[in-house]
């Protein structure tokens, strides 16, 4: 990101993500045990594991999409509380990606690209529609910028669902597999700019199975199963020499095809 | 080794068949295709060619069109000078007629908002559409009361006829659309002060006839207030109309809210917005889309509702053709000629409100399903 470059080089070794025994349960349904979690700034994080093993139900308690009942989480040097004005505080600190994009059907892309930045940062609406297409050509789709979101193919929207996000310019960005709900020709496109926004130093969680891009840009690779972290390690180590049986069966699995 | 690839070129588009489209597959497929379709068609063809010539000459070439009393209708067909004769009582009532310009001065103000939340460009059409439809009932009011604005008095009881149907309509359903808003925004609510009222408030009023609350507002209602206060017996009609049908507009608006994905409201929290802006700007308008079928529904229903008033002794259209058929001048025989003509004013508003709805859903479609 380059309006936050200097931030990040100057503070890169601060701890921007901090959870501490975070425990959530749904109902008696115990998701997340003792989750132990720090993310430096600027760091890029990949998280894998089988569905229900918890790993998006962990980053959507970042941004409080999800609350948890134990344990404590700071975010930028906030910590989450009970509280909207907190809650709100952090939100505008996260960005977030989802799997079914969730762009605002009844409005253009630019539309949905500007409402973040005139309602919540209250600017003006050049400055928003000028920082709207500056993302938009980031992601490569700035003739687009008319049109509703119906008329986009899956990867241009989820490339619009990025630039989104990136208009309020988050200090991290928290991706809900990306690219699980796109069509094979379309999961590049998106990866690719995931990939360049790795390179500009934006720190990044992301939850995905693509694990070329996991090999490719991530500082460590987390493994879940069970609502436990069960592994994590640097992608090089994580891969070719993983320590516990579970992530063995789960590398072969996945990686048999 | 490198294989050449072959150029892959998509081939060109060719039309359907002939026997699949067109009109006279329709009428293949869609009057004749089976025995038994065969046979309705025959039989709904011959029992048109019996009936319908009656039914025209009746309506048209028999009737009788220009006069001013009974005994002008001196041919066999509809009597339509009945209508002629009345419809200055039919259309308003027995307000004055030198006043009239201020009902038609109303209905002109409501088609004139109607039309600019369709010209104006998406902009504007909240800033300013918006507040004219909330201002709209007021300012009818005041005119059509005329005393506050240094016209002559007109007092309600004079008002009457399909103006007042409509006036009355268009009314209620404005002061609604945002009340039964926020009863559905209550009745989801996690305060629980806010949900209770509100589905306190919108299951008795869902639940209870319309008949009956006509009839509790206008002989009980005066019995709770004190002696010298009175309310309007037509203000009382208004708010029971009012209630009524945000009632069912809350729970139109409920089953909308249901329809928007849980992803909308996440996306929505993840870039910060707060309650009322994700309300208004996300949720409202997706509502109001998927629920414009069943919004209508509750228009017409409420609009038609209208007539109910006679049982109060309110002279809406309905009122007046009965007051009409019992007058002494009139007796013998017009009550064909008089329902026909209500039936027929209503159902052209309707259809006409059907066009309206499906232009706007037209209009808010931005071909996508999400």
């Amino acid at each position: 990101m380059s309006v936050d470059n200097q931030s990040i080089e100057s503070t890169n070794d601060k701890d921007i993500i901090a959870i501490k025994d975070m425990n959530k349960w749904y109902g008696n349904f115990h998701v997340l045990k003792d989750i132990n979690l720090t993310v430096k700034k600027g760091e890029r994080i990949v998280v894998c594991g089988p569905s229900g093993s918890g790993k998006s139900t962990m980053i959507r308690c970042i941004n409080r999409l999800e609350e948890f009942q134990r344990g404590s989480l700071t975010v930028n040097g906030v910590e989450m509380v009970e509280d909207v004005k907190n809650i709100e505080a952090i939100r505008r600190e996260v960005g977030m990606v989802f799997q079914h994009f969730n762009l605002f059907p009844h409005l253009t892309i630019l539309e949905n690209l500007t409402l973040g930045p005139i309602w919540v940062q209250k600017k003006p609406k050049e400055e928003a529609e000028a920082i709207a297409m500056k993302y938009l050509e980031r992601v490569k789709i700035p003739d687009q910028a008319l049109k509703f979101p119906g008329q986009l193919s899956g990867g241009q929207q989820q490339r619009v669902a990025i630039a989104r996000s990136l208009c309020m310019s988050p200090q991290i960005m928290l991706f809900d597999e990306p690219t699980s709900a796109l069509d094979p020709e379309m999961i590049k496109e998106v990866l690719d700019v995931m990939v360049e926004l790795a390179d500009e130093g934006m720190t990044m969680l992301c939850v995905t199975h693509e694990m070329g891009f996991a090999k490719k840009v991530a500082d460590r690779v987390i493994f879940m199963d069970g609502g436990e972290i069960v592994e994590e390690n640097e992608p090089h180590e994580f891969f070719d020499n993983p320590k516990t049986d579970r992530l063995q069966l789960f590398l072969s699995q996945i990686l048999q095809h | 080794m490198v294989v050449q690839a072959r150029e892959f070129k998509p081939l060109p588009d060719q039309p359907a068949p002939i026997a699949t489209t067109g009109p006279i597959a329709w009428v293949k497929n869609n009057l004749f295709s089976s025995a038994f379709n065969i046979a309705v068609t025959i039989t709904i063809t011959v029992a048109l060619f019996a009936i319908l010539p009656g039914v025209l000459d009746w309506l048209f070439f028999s009737a009788n069109w220009s006069g001013t009393t009974q005994a002008d209708c001196v041919k066999d067909g509809a009597c339509w000078v009945f209508i002629q004769a009345w419809s200055q009582q039919i259309f308003y009532g027995s307000y004055p007629i030198d006043e009239i310009w201020r009902v038609n001065l109303s209905l002109f103000l409501l088609a004139g908002v109607i039309a600019l939340s369709f010209i104006l460009p998406a902009h504007l059409r909240n800033k300013v559409a918006v507040p004219a439809y909330l201002l709209l009932p007021f300012v009818c009011l005041l005119f059509l009361d005329g005393s506050n604005i240094g016209l002559k008095p007109v007092t309600t009881d004079l008002w009457g006829g399909f103006s007042l149907n409509v006036l009355i309509a268009a009314a209620s359903i404005i002061i609604a659309f945002p009340f039964g808003f926020l009863w559905a925004l209550g009745r989801q609510s996690e305060m629980p002060f806010a949900r209770s009222v509100s589905v306190t408030c919108i299951e008795f009023f869902r639940g209870t006839p319309i008949l009956a609350l006509f009839f509790m507002g206008s002989v009980m209602l005066p019995l709770f207030f004190p002696a010298d206060v009175s309310v309007d017996k037509l203000l009382r009609v208004w708010i029971i109309l009012v209630l009524f049908m945000s009632a069912y507009m809350a729970e139109v608006f409920r089953s909308g809210f249901q329809a928007i994905p849980q992803g909308q409201y996440e996306a929505a929290d993840s870039i910060g917005l707060g309650y009322w802006q994700k309300t208004l700007l996300i949720v409202f308008p997706q509502v109001i889309k998927i629920a414009m079928p069943n919004i209508l529904a509750t228009f017409v229903m409420v609009f038609k509702n209208t007539v109910f008033l006679l049982v109060i002794a309110v002279p809406e259209m309905l009122q007046v053709i009965m007051s009409a058929l019992s007058n002494s001048n009139w007796l013998g025989g017009h009550a064909m000629e008089g329902y026909l003509f209500v039936g027929f004013i209503f159902w052209v508003c309707c259809f006409s409100m059907s066009l309206l709805a499906s232009s706007i859903e037209k209009k808010l479609d931005t071909s996508h399903k999400n």
